[in-house]
């Protein structure tokens, strides 16, 4: 399952950050995306270690955490999206294909001309659209 | 033969190095052992790998045994075969001979069977015993040794050395050890090869039901463990990995259930690093091993060898994975494993190869980037090993030890719990434990937020411990977990300790009660009835003191202290390790928990050290979620040190967050914190940065502009972040000017206190004049009690954005911008023809404002010499709508005149100040003032003869202006208007006609001097003495011609006859000149110039017929009748002047009548004569000037001759003569002088011709 997803803008502040869990503890969420950023550092940063992964967008798992797992997806604009899940089993393919129907929504929210440049995303159209992405992850045929 | 596994392992364990074996053929051994001994271990080894690559190898431990040690000896030839690896590798055979009889019949034979055995690698030292000084027995020895060559060399190889035992040849030890090396190399190789061999078999029957994992393991061991006598650790480490991944698979692929292990008492411990913890005959099962203790031995002799190729950061790498993977595995298998194993294996783990890699580490070694890396690890190994034993002691009840921060959540409740098969339940014994447990449990008050901040504790817990550990009891139905909720109920509300706060207060308190009485059956009996939360904690730690079995681990567990204090160690352990390594964020979180620690214990100070750096880091990203959390207690930490200004500081950080992040109570009690310290006496002023909390910007649309010199009043809008209103003592604001840095920060106070509302305000500054230029914001800097606070946050439109902070937009807008100087008005004459002299005249003042508003302009009007106001009328003021001088004059008058049709108004004059009206403010406007010059000179005529000398000074009259205008009457501006007054008419006079009986027709010509219709009702003329009127007129002029109209600029003529008269000197001297008087009329406008004057209010307006009174003096000369003189210019000779020759220039001066007895002269025969030439064109010879003789008598003559020289040529004026002392009326020229003689060039002068010589 899902528990977070969120848009990291290229300063490291968040532009958007959404969890998924019933209970009232999306701070721990937050915590977990902004100290996936530290891994995210380190592979911008570190371009010799992360070798053929240089020209990706995706940056696959970035915690190899036990009891989850956040993956990484970096755009060219240094905007990054994190994905937190407690699905220990998943596809990278499936992830792949969320993180490109993500940044989909992502590009069509900020190109809203009433949208502030790095400011915090707060379309309800994008929050609609990242709970349908977010709903329909796993189910990989889904386009 | 995995039966022979307890013999492998006890042969492994007994074998560490390569066994050379010593044939000691002629009992030489003990002389050589020390000596050979003393080479070992071997260095500079070369070896093939098994890929049959030349590895060099530093240091090769090895042991000389004689092949009749018991070692040796003892073993059968089916053990030698599988356990090779502890075989010799090498045979040294030791021989001395000293006879070659006896080398031929005993030695050879003898060594002839030895080596017979080619499975062995041998070579013979021929040790000589010869002493050097004994030639012989050393010729002999030599020719022993060439013998022993003979036989045993062969062309390929040398199997033979000679070592002195008295004198060892230099080389002896590197041909020594490079044959060993030989040796070594060679049986290594062929060994390899044979397990290779071995092993391939057996990897082919993998998939047969014959395989044996046991006995692959014993080769592939074999193997790995000859690599690594050999020291081929590589090569070691190879076959191990190999090994594990065979082991995986087999694992995996069998469906059989196997035993997993880790049942036995100390499993618990992590054996990763020790490979001989456990034997292996212990963790065989069937034809394999149980994978808990297996896989660890298999860790454990990977990390061996990588120690040993000193990789401690491959190490680290691995065995992070490898605990992340056992973890998993042990999470299978968690029902058959003690309570919480797998917790406390991966915590003992973590721990181990944490010191285990660290003692292997040294610092420096490899990269930077790779250095880092090893950190994070370590960071990684130190937080999984504390989030483990977190848990741990969550389960024993130290749950409100834990700080609920939203790492430990993250780590703790999305971390399950553990799923035993059965939950342990409450020991019989243990009734007093578990009431003091919660009796405990009864005293821990929860730790309210400070600033009474009510905020839902974070879960530590991935689901309600209490409904889990109940469940997952084998006795207890699910169904009636509420009840065990209310029977806590009352105590644990609001304590935010545990979950089951979650569901008390709200869900269902009363009627769970009810329910609870109606079945009360199972209550009591202590089997069924659900465990309480102390019985829980109870349980669970006697169930992980039978599962933990190292008793340092425990005792971290044992007591409230100890379990902070490992606790810290670990946090500590991690934090170090992160900032170490590129993962600051997490170091930097960690370092809240040792603060929240810290905090708990009163070191204040530390703690809020740790917590700035982390509220630095969620600020300075702006995650105000996060930040909200810390926040607050770094705002206590500061108060407790009583650091009042990081105080303020945070109280406005925390007021600047997002408004949603606090309620609104919680936000005024963070202003009251501010207000109160701002309004106690402070030891310090204290300056405070408010930019995230008041922001301002200045006022949508364009910039105010200011004229140069001119004050205004600044509105800015203020954005105030405080949830209440708030007043501030004082504010200044600075402007910065754009162009100019020099001096570009103008400070603008307010002293006044202003009252601050909640969202936007506006608030006006008053504003001195500034220098030309633009202006933005600068610093808005105030006083809310004695706390001084500046803030440079400039907020756009909306309120202070809260993604603002991070970036401090300058502001681009201008919000001021003051003009360089130039005209903001200009006054001028309305009209510039001259006005009526002495007459009460309005003059216009033009007053034009160039785009600058001239609202309440006064104006000082001060009159210069010769010039008054009448004071008691009032100035007229009307709008101006004259001919524009350029379009946008024109647009602006257009309006003008649509907007204000004609304005007009009267106004009045005090001290000589003029206020304007309203309307007068933006237009141009025309100020009519009432002036009348003053001459008292009598204008005078002149002859038409002469030319009229006007004077432009006389009738030119100043206005000195100065108005004072702008918002503050700090705009100046003087003017001094020259005003030009005239008579109305300028008179000439000329005598057209001498009749023959005297009579003079004078005529007199009016030139109209303004530009505005004149008429003439009446002329007359009061003459001198001396002059007459004739006829019966009075000198009035014939009535029927007026009245006259004279236009503007045009010329009107009367003619007076008047004749002479005697001349009375008195009457002379009374009226010496005749005036001529003209009662006329004006009609003109005041726009145009000239116009009638303004006799008084009541008058003004009447267009009766003013008459006007204009006099002019005018002087009639009596007429010159006779003249006494005539002066005749004799003519010049015929034959022309010429230049250089001498003339004579003869004047006749002819007395035409007598004189008069009151003539001229008093000498009354001398005349004085005078001769003027210019001297550059002629000298004159002779006196100039003199005195000739001339009878009184009418008809005498004289003729002046005088000598003169033309000295150019050309036409020139001859020399004058003058009388001076005659007046030039009694001088009458017949004939006149000529004007120009021509005056021919010298003639040619011969005398330049004359010879020198003649």
């Amino acid at each position: 399952m899902i528990v977070c997803v969120a848009v990291v803008g290229h300063q490291n502040n968040p532009l958007y950050i959404q969890s998924f869990t019933e209970a009232d503890d999306a701070l721990k969420l937050h915590h977990i995306v902004h100290c996936s950023l530290d891994v995210v550092d380190e592979r911008v940063n570190n371009p010799k270690r992360s070798g053929p992964m240089l020209n990706e967008t995706f940056l696959g798992l970035l915690y190899p955490i036990e009891n989850y797992k956040v993956y990484g997806y970096l755009t060219n604009t240094k905007v990054k999206f994190i994905l937190v899940t407690t699905d220990l089993d998943v596809k990278d393919a499936d992830v792949r294909n969320f993180f490109r129907r993500f940044h989909a929504a992502y590009v069509d929210a900020v190109s809203n001309p009433f949208h502030v440049p790095g400011k915090k995303i707060t379309s309800k159209t994008f929050a609609e659209r990242v709970s349908t992405i977010v709903k329909s992850f796993g189910f990989s045929s889904a386009g | 033969m995995a039966n022979f596994l307890a013999q492998f392992q006890t042969i492994k364990n007994a074998s560490d190095r390569l066994v050379i074996s010593v044939e000691d053929v002629s009992d030489l051994w003990p002389t050589v052992k020390p000596a050979f001994e003393g080479r070992l271990p071997f260095k500079r080894a070369t070896l093939n790998n098994k890929t049959r690559n030349p590895v060099f190898v530093d240091t090769l431990p090895a042991e000389f045994i004689l092949t009749t040690d018991s070692r040796l000896r003892s073993r059968f030839p089916q053990e030698q075969f599988l356990f090779w690896f502890r075989e010799p590798y090498a045979t040294v055979v030791l021989v001395t001979c000293e006879d070659l009889d006896e080398f031929k019949t005993i030695l050879k034979p003898r060594l002839k069977l030895i080596v017979q055995n080619e499975e062995r690698e041998w070579f013979v030292v021929f040790v000589s015993k010869a002493h050097p000084a004994n030639d012989q027995a050393n010729k002999m020895a030599k020719k022993v040794y060439a013998k022993l060559e003979v036989e045993f060399n062969t062309k390929k190889r040398e199997r033979c050395c000679k070592y002195d035992m008295h004198f060892p040849e230099a080389n002896f030890w590197e041909d020594l050890e490079s044959k060993i090396m030989e040796c070594i190399r060679n049986t290594l190789d062929r060994r390899v090869q044979f397990y290779e061999d071995e092993i391939r078999k057996l990897s082919e029957q993998r998939l047969m039901p014959v395989w044996n994992f046991c006995n692959f393991f014993i080769l592939k061991e074999s193997l790995a463990f000859m690599f690594e006598m050999a020291h081929l650790h590589d090569d070691a480490l190879r076959e191990y990995d190999e090994l594990e991944l065979c082991y995986l698979e087999t694992v995996n692929m069998t469906g059989k259930q196997r035993d997993f292990g880790g049942a036995d008492h100390g499993d618990d411990q992590a054996t990763l690093l020790n490979p001989i913890n456990k034997p292996l005959t212990q963790m065989v099962q069937e034809d394999t091993f149980r994978e808990f203790e297996f896989r660890q031995y298999l860790f454990a002799c990977q990390s061996k060898l990588l120690f040993k190729l000193n990789r401690p950061i491959e190490a680290a790498t691995r065995g992070y994975s490898f605990i992340i993977s056992f973890s998993k595995s042990l999470s299978l298998h968690e029902r058959i494993l003690p309570f919480c194993m797998r917790e406390v294996w991966v915590a003992t783990a973590c721990m181990s190869l944490i010191k285990a890699t660290t003692s292997n580490y040294t610092d420096g070694d490899v990269a930077p980037d790779i250095e880092k890396e090893f950190f994070r690890l370590l960071g990684d190994l130190y937080s999984l090993a504390r989030v483990k034993f977190l848990r741990l002691a969550y389960l024993i009840g130290y749950g409100t030890d834990i700080e609920r921060s939203p790492v430990n959540s993250a780590s703790l409740s999305l971390l399950p719990w553990p799923k035993p098969a059965v939950w342990p339940s409450v020991p019989a014994d243990s009734s007093v434990e578990v009431l003091e447990k919660e009796k405990l449990i009864l005293q821990t008050t929860s730790r309210t937020k400070h600033f009474g901040i009510q905020r839902k504790p974070l879960p530590l817990e991935p689901t309600v411990l209490l409904r889990e550990a109940n469940r997952r009891r084998a006795s207890l139905s699910a169904g009636n977990v509420s009840e065990m909720f209310d029977s806590r109920q009352g105590p644990m509300d609001g304590s935010g300790f545990d979950a089951s706060t979650r569901m008390s207060p709200h869900k269902a308190p009363p009627n769970s009660m009810t329910r609870t009485n109606s079945s009360p059956g199972n209550f009591d009996s202590s089997i069924d009835r659900p465990m309480r939360l102390a019985e829980i904690f109870i349980a669970a730690e006697h169930a992980l003191k039978q599962t933990i079995s190292s008793p340092e681990l425990w005792r971290s567990l044992s007591s409230s202290e100890e379990f902070e204090k490992k606790y810290l160690e670990l946090t500590k352990g991690a934090a170090d390790n992160y900032h170490r390594s590129w993962w600051k964020r997490h170091g930097v979180v960690l370092d809240g928990e040792i603060a929240a620690v810290a905090f708990k214990h009163g070191n204040f100070d530390r703690a809020a050290e740790s917590y700035e750096k982390v509220c630095a880091l969620y600020a300075g990203e702006g995650w105000q979620d996060l930040l909200a959390e810390v926040l607050p207690n770094l705002a206590e930490c500061q108060k407790m040190i009583n650091d009042q200004a990081g105080y303020l500081l945070s109280c406005v950080r925390l007021l600047s967050l997002d408004e949603g992040l606090f309620l609104t109570k919680e936000r005024q009690a963070f202003q009251s914190e501010v207000i109160r310290l701002a309004h106690s006496e402070m030891k310090d002023p204290i300056h405070l940065d408010v930019s995230s909390l008041i922001t301002f910007s200045g006022n949508p649309g364009p910039p105010l502009e200011l004229c140069d010199r001119d004050p205004g009043i600044l509105s800015v809008t203020v954005w105030s972040g405080f949830p209440d209103d708030i007043t501030l003592n004082s504010i200044t604001l600075t402007l910065n000017a754009t162009y100019n840095t020099d001096d570009g920060v103008k400070a603008l106070k307010s002293s006044t206190p202003i009252v601050l509302h909640a969202g936007r305000n506006t608030i006006t500054l008053d504003l001195p004049p500034q220098k030309p230029g633009s202006y933005v914001l600068g610093v808005l800097t105030g006083q809310i009690g004695d706390l001084r606070f500046r803030s440079h946050s400039f907020s756009k439109v909306g309120p202070a954005d809260s993604d603002d902070f991070m970036s401090y937009e300058k502001p681009a807008k201008p919000i001021l911008k003051v003009f360089k100087p130039r005209a903001l008005v200009d006054l001028d004459a309305a009209v510039s023809s001259a006005l009526l002299i002495n007459e009460h005249q309005w003059v216009g003042i033009l007053v034009r404002p160039v785009k600058y508003s001239l609202k309440a302009a006064v104006l000082h009007i001060d009159t210069g010499p010769g010039l008054e106001i009448k004071e008691s009328h009032v100035i007229e003021m009307e709008s101006y709508a004259g001919v524009s001088q350029n379009k946008d004059d024109q647009l602006q008058n257009d309006c003008a005149q649509l907007n204000s049709d004609k304005n007009f108004e009267r106004l009045t004059l005090n001290d000589g100040k003029i206020e304007f009206p309203n309307w007068a403010s933006d237009n141009p406007s025309i100020l009519w003032v009432l002036v009348r010059a003053i001459s008292d000179t009598l204008s005078r005529g002149s002859s038409s003869a002469t030319t009229r000398r006007e004077s432009i000074v006389d009738g030119m009259r100043t206005i000195a202006l100065k108005l004072e205008f702008g918002a503050f009457h700090n705009q100046i501006f003087e003017r001094t208007l020259a005003v030009h007054f005239t008579d109305p008419f300028y008179v000439r006079t000329r005598v057209t006609d001498k009749c023959n009986d005297g009579t003079l027709l004078l005529q007199i010509i009016l030139h109209s001097e303004v530009k505005a219709t004149l008429t003439v009702y009446d002329a007359w003329l009061d003459l001198q003495d001396g002059f007459v009127h004739t006829g019966q007129t009075e000198g009035r002029a014939n009535s029927s011609f007026f009245p006259l109209v004279i236009s503007p600029t045009s010329k009107a003529g009367i003619l007076f006859s008047i004749c002479l008269d005697k001349t009375n000197a008195e009457e002379a001297r009374k009226q010496p000149e005749s005036i001529l008087n003209i009662k006329y009329g004006i009609s003109g406008s005041r726009t145009i110039g000239a116009h009638p004057p303004v006799m008084n209010e009541s008058t003004g307006v009447d267009d009766a017929r003013q008459e006007l009174i204009f006099r002019s003096a005018i002087t009639l000369q009596r007429p010159v009748l006779d003249p006494c003189l005539a002066v005749g210019f004799l003519p010049l000779p015929s034959d022309g002047l010429r230049v250089g020759q001498l003339v004579k220039m003869q004047w006749r001066v002819e007395r035409l009548k007598d004189l008069d007895d009151e003539g001229v002269s008093k000498h009354n025969d001398e005349l004085l004569y005078e001769v003027k030439a210019n001297s550059g064109n002629w000298m004159i010879a002779g006196r100039k000037r003199g005195y000739a003789s001339l009878s009184t008598e009418q008809g005498a003559r004289i003729i002046i001759s005088v000598l003169c020289m033309p000295l150019v040529a050309g036409y020139v004026r001859p020399p004058l003569l003058g009388l001076p002392d005659v007046d030039e009326a009694n001088i009458s020229c017949k004939p006149a002088g000529p004007h120009l003689v021509c005056v021919l060039p010298p003639p040619l002068s011969s005398s330049f011709c004359i010879p020198v010589n003649s």
